[in-house]
């Protein structure tokens, strides 16, 4: 699959790398310059993954990563309202099937639910895990 | 009414202070302490510290109970990002917000905000109002963007010049709403009505033929 990935942050970097492992063609897009040296080597010389640098909340970036080739699209940067936006454009501007926002505050999971775009909520995850750490060793 | 504003800025702040001397019961939430300080300094406790976009804060300003919610921030995904909250987490009537960037008018439009203020098509239509050369001014779009209320200015060396309308073969669905002559009276809008040079014509016209609209009352002789 094509997949695309605003920010170059700790999520949208280890998610690159993961999806580029089960053999999936990554394009991020980041508007720091020094994101590329977040990268492993190897992947960004074979082309598994494509950093740009752009604003990738913007239609001219979203273009240049190649959106209307692309299966998914999912918006990690550190601010939940420009993953939003972002997400938003993703989905009703370029049809884009897939699409998926990190979140921090839960409580706008009632809008992105009602939207169409699944949320990931880091906060949660991680409460989660650890709930379930604890009730396997108590 | 009680309405909201979020962002207490440049436009949030003289946006409060006239309609709460229009009557309005206002609230100004903004994340900025100083900005909050000032407005509380000029028009009373009618502000708060608060993000746009939490829920949390949005719930303490009473979106509850407010009748629209205005978001004026300088940040486009901010202002988006609390229209909807207000709408989907409070069920506001009534969302506007301002698109700073001209893409992102387009997606507020189709993302569910009621009223659109694009900052990028103000700003053009103001400074093109002041162009010697015979512009067009798009002034406000109408209808889910579909049509527009365009002004022309006429050349005096048009083609156009020295018809009638009836002799115009106006794009499909174009109407005539006003005709304003050089010397700033309107023209009465029968057919017979006669196009004379540096007219200004006022028409709601739909928005995929405006540059041909454009094109037939400014081609030159």
């Amino acid at each position: 699959m094509n997949v695309i990935i605003v920010g170059a942050g700790n999520i949208g970097s280890s998610l690159a790398h993961k999806l580029s492992d089960l053999g999936h063609r990554i394009t991020v897009i980041e508007r720091n310059s020094k994101a590329v040296s977040l990268f492993t080597r190897d992947r960004v010389e074979s082309d598994a993954i494509t950093v740009i640098h752009r604003d990738g909340s913007t239609g001219s970036g979203m273009l240049e990563c190649g959106i209307s080739n692309s299966d998914v699209f999912i918006a990690a940067t550190g601010k939940d309202s420009l993953n939003g936006l972002a997400a938003q454009r993703a989905k009703t501007i370029f049809g884009v099937e897939k699409v998926m926002a990190v979140v921090t505050d839960e409580s706008a999971r009632i809008l992105y639910d009602s939207l169409g775009i699944s949320t990931i909520n880091k906060a949660n995850l991680a409460s989660d895990r650890l709930v379930s750490i604890l009730s396997e060793e108590v | 009414m009680y309405l909201i504003i979020v962002g207490g800025g440049k436009v949030g702040a003289p946006l409060a202070s006239s309609l709460i001397n229009e009557g309005h019961e206002v609230f100004v939430l903004d994340h900025n302490p100083d900005v909050v300080a000032s407005l509380q300094r000029e028009l009373g406790m009618i502000a708060t510290i608060g993000e746009a976009t939490s829920v949390r804060a949005l719930k303490d300003a009473g979106a509850a109970r407010a009748g629209a919610l205005i978001a004026t921030t300088d940040s486009d995904e901010d202002n988006l990002a609390a229209c909807q909250l207000a709408r989907t987490n409070f069920d506001v009537a009534r969302t506007m917000a301002i698109a700073h960037s001209p893409e992102n008018s387009e997606l507020f439009d189709r993302s569910g905000v009621d009223i659109v203020v694009s900052a990028t098509d103000l700003v053009l239509a103001n400074l093109t109002t002041a162009l010697p050369a015979h512009p067009l001014i798009r002034l406000m779009p109408v209808a889910d963007r579909s049509q527009e209320l365009v002004a022309i200015k006429l050349p005096s060396a048009g083609t156009a010049i020295g018809r009638t309308l009836s002799e115009l073969r106006l794009p499909y669905g174009t109407k005539i709403v006003l005709i304003i002559t050089a010397a700033g009276q309107s023209k009465p809008l029968d057919s017979e009505a006669i196009i004379e040079a540096e007219d200004e014509i006022i028409a709601l016209s739909p928005a995929n033929s405006t540059a041909e609209l454009w094109e037939l009352l400014t081609e030159l002789r």
